[in-house]
């Protein structure tokens, strides 16, 4: 039976970032994913590193993760292409005009420094936006991450820290006794480890029964749509007041929809589908936004499966009734403040004062 | 609304209008099933058989294949067939929902059942300079020969396998071509040990034998046991280098188009979209889906028809059809179980005869190991995106261990064609590389849309005001 100081089950963005942090500061971490490193939510999101779609209390968390994404190559790795680019959240009736001035107003509060511009300065910044807007939220901080990158940096990255990586290694039982967790995996290894970290996005209610935690998480299978690569047609991350959509266009030319159109999913037999009315909804949304969009072509179309909770707020930080036990899930947006939540729950393990009662799971039980 | 949503329900949907769909199109609506033949082509005939184009009003000679491309089309008059050329298929959802888009807008489809009779498309194994204006595919030519009448340039180099080198250097010869050389990456030994298997079937042994000796005659350079290693444009066409992969010599030599084909892969994107169970045969083509001896997927309601399921070819197609159609009429009880054993004892044993040619087929299409280990790592492999031998290795000294992990680090098949031309080559290289069984690195997980859809015609015209109104995210 192998031993390790951390066992991590999970190998997304979550995992993989607390991991790191906690590998960097000299913990023996095993890193546990029953498929393979960031295949999951963590590498086929959007990408999207944006303000404009962040829930209002997590913007603190989003900025830092975003810092992060910025400079990947100091504290990842160089094998992933990230992007800064102006980001525009747009309105195109009265109603969005008014939602859009409230949520970015409650997102000013939290910190987000976004501001409400007209057309013209909205068609300064991009001028390939849909000329009928009626006004336009601007933040500068935004941007892109070739999501699909993520495994690759954060494979290679975790390996140069010495992290041991158990890729298909399904977990079928977890034993606690003597201060120590016995994980036992569906081919018959074990693995013993003095903390473990449960980070399985989607999985996690699953994973929480393993230790006798029951709480909902939801499973939201989400539609992404990709075009050919086409001629430069934006210039800007967009995005739209009701946050239902997020759009860019890539260095190779590619232009990804996104923004949470739900398609059918489950996680049982990880099954996916879609739901063509909301891929034409969401192909419709973007083509409106960016009209010259109307001229390509869609060259796939696939789905992520995004954790919730019941308030839609993360739970991260020590799993009760268990010694050296963490949690880490259900971000929303998680793709930017991950990296940043991730470092403060290795911080906070490693014995940081860090406070993680917002995110404290306690409120569901 | 540009999407049309054609609520009659078919009790089957033939994808494919070969030989092996109009065969099981016609099985069934012979018993009075509701079926509709959908095809992006502008008639029957498939790939094989391909009709030349409508506006076509001036070709005189007839082949043979045109002859046979009629006779389907009247099949499918005289049953009434609901047909729908020029659509093509995009996504296709269990229950089932077949989607498909044409020249103006995008059509869905129900039916109860289903039968693929979407047949191959075909293999080349990529060499540097594969992608230059000039080299085309094998079976590309045939269909620019046989469907349009005419041979790409006056001089031209085949290569690749198999015994559609033969009949297309046949036709070439007959359209008044000149073939500078075949390079064939067999052994003449191989063409003869396969000589006694391809005498099962006498009517195509023949044609095969009227190929070579036309090939004989003309006295066409036949470069056996070689590869071609590099092309390049130069002022008087192609340059390119053909190399024996027994003997190491290389040799140059000038052309003006190469025509390259390594075989043909069983086209999967449908069975994979509906998630059925897929196996690995080499000597079927590759990665195909599973069928029982019934040609049954693993998804219930789904049948295979034709080289879908593994490659029989063209003259086992249309039986194919009528099994596949057989097995679905006796599943929908529509035929009792004494006429379905009549009906497939007879084709089973017809195809079990067939089994023996197409295997030595597959043997004289088989990838030599030597021509993978002797693609330069500059090569492109995934011209979609532009990914190379040697970025598709890095991925795996970094640790990718399967296809689709592959595709997610380096963008191998994530461009239009949806890794149909790459995944073969590549994962014949990643199992040549790390020494593993090829059917260990996965398949490409079945995306949709199949083909590219333009965004104009999923959409139309629309309101801003009609778009689908979702939940808005929380604050």
């Amino acid at each position: 039976m192998t031993e390790t100081d951390v066992a991590i089950i999970g190998g997304g963005i979550n995992g993989g970032s607390t991991g790191l942090e906690l590998a960097k500061n000299g913990l023996n971490v095993t890193i546990i994913d029953k498929n393979f490193i960031c295949r999951g939510a963590s590498g086929v999101n959007a990408g999207t590193l944006t303000m404009h779609m962040t829930r209002a209390q997590l913007i603190p968390y989003a900025k830092k993760g975003w810092e992060l994404w910025m400079n990947t190559s100091e504290w990842l790795s160089k094998e992933i292409d990230v992007e800064k680019k102006n980001g525009l959240c747009l309105a195109f009736t009265e109603d969005e005009e008014k939602l859009l001035i409230e949520r970015s107003k409650i997102r000013k509060y939290y910190g987000a420094d976004i501001s409400i511009i007209s057309i013209k300065e909205a068609q300064r910044i991009d001028p390939n936006i849909n000329s009928s807007i009626k006004c336009a939220a601007f933040c500068e901080m935004d941007g892109y991450v070739s999501a699909n990158q993520t495994g690759n940096a954060y494979s290679k990255a975790l390996k140069e820290n010495k992290v041991k990586i158990l890729e298909n290694y399904d977990v079928s039982k977890i034993d606690y006794h003597k201060n120590k967790y016995v994980i036992i995996f569906k081919n018959g290894e074990k693995l013993t480890a003095s903390s473990i970290i449960l980070a399985t996005g989607v999985n996690l209610e699953k994973t929480l029964k393993l230790l006798q935690i029951n709480i909902k998480i939801k499973c939201l299978p989400q539609q992404l749509i990709v075009s050919e690569r086409m001629p430069k047609i934006m210039d800007t991350v967009i995005t739209v007041a009701n946050g239902k959509l997020s759009l860019k266009q890539f260095k190779n030319g590619t232009v990804l929809i996104g923004g949470g159109w739900p398609g059918i999913g489950n996680i049982e037999d990880n099954y996916t589908e879609t739901k063509p009315e909301n891929l034409i909804g969401n192909m419709m949304l973007a083509c409106h936004a960016i009209p010259r969009l109307k001229s390509s072509r869609v060259a796939r179309v696939w789905l992520g499966l995004e954790a919730e909770t019941d308030d839609a707020m993360p739970i991260i930080g020590e799993i009760p009734n268990y010694e050296n036990a963490y949690v880490i899930g259900s971000i929303h947006s998680g793709y930017t403040s991950g990296p940043y939540m991730g470092k403060l729950l290795a911080e906070k393990i490693l014995g940081k004062d860090i406070d993680l009662s917002l995110f404290d799971i306690k409120r569901f039980l | 609304m540009a999407i049309l949503i054609n609520n009659r329900k078919y009790d089957v949907i033939v994808i494919g209008a070969g030989p092996s769909g109009v065969s099981s199109a016609v099985n069934c609506a012979k018993k009075g099933l509701k079926v509709l033949i959908v095809d992006l082509n502008s008639n029957t005939g498939g790939q094989i058989y391909r009709a030349p184009p409508k506006t076509y009003k001036s070709i005189s000679k007839k082949l043979k294949e045109n002859e046979i491309q009629k006779q389907l089309s009247n099949e499918i008059k005289k049953f009434k067939i609901e047909t729908a050329y020029n659509h093509t298929v995009w996504q296709v959802s269990p229950g089932f929902k077949v989607n498909a888009f044409n020249e103006t807008s995008t059509i869905q489809w129900q039916s109860k059942s289903l039968i693929i009779a979407t047949g191959t498309y075909e293999k080349i194994i990529p060499f540097e300079g594969w992608t230059i204006p000039g080299v085309i595919g094998l079976a590309a030519c045939t269909i620019i020969l046989k469907a349009h009448h005419f041979i790409p340039s006056k001089k031209i180099v085949l290569a690749g396998n198999g015994p559609l080198l033969m009949l297309v250097a046949y036709y070439v010869i007959q359209f008044g071509g000149k073939i500078d050389a075949i390079v064939d990456t067999s052994s003449k030994i191989d063409w003869i040990k396969s000589s006694f298997s391809l005498m099962t079937n006498p009517k195509n042994f023949r044609d095969g034998i009227k190929w070579v000796f036309k090939i004989f005659l003309n006295r066409i350079p036949v470069y056996s046991n070689s590869t071609i290693e590099k092309a390049f444009e130069v002022d008087e066409g192609i340059k390119l280098k053909i190399r024996n992969l027994k003997t190491g010599k290389a040799k140059n030599i000038i052309s003006e188009t190469i025509a390259i084909g390594h075989g043909l892969i069983p086209s999967t994107d449908i069975t994979r979209l509906l998630r059925a169970e897929h196996i690995y045969d080499e000597q079927k083509g590759g990665w195909i889906a599973k069928v029982d001896r019934f040609l049954r997927s693993s998804v219930r309601g789904v049948y295979l028809a034709g080289d879908g399921a593994g490659i029989s070819g063209a003259l086992a197609a249309s039986d194919k059809g009528l099994l596949a159609s057989s097995t679905l009429l006796y599943d929908e009880k529509i035929i009792s179980q004494k006429e379905f054993d009549q009906n497939t004892y007879k084709i089973l044993k017809k195809l079990d005869k067939y089994e023996v040619f197409s295997k030595a087929i597959s043997k004289l299409n088989s990838t030599p190991k030597k021509i993978i280990e002797n693609i330069d790592n500059g090569t492109v492999i995934c011209r979609c995106e532009d990914i190379t031998k040697s970025e598709i290795l890095r991925a795996v000294d970094q640790g990718a261990r399967d296809i689709n992990q592959i595709k997610s680090w380096t963008r191998l098949g994530m461009g239009p064609c949806q890794g149909r031309t790459c995944q073969y080559a590549a994962s014949k290289i990643v199992a040549e590389y790390l020494n593993y069984e090829i059917d260990n690195l996965g398949y490409l997980t079945g995306r949709s849309p199949i083909r590219p859809v333009p965004l104009d015609r999923v959409l139309g015209d629309f309101d801003y005001e009609k778009i689908t109104k979702v939940e808005a995210a929380p604050l």
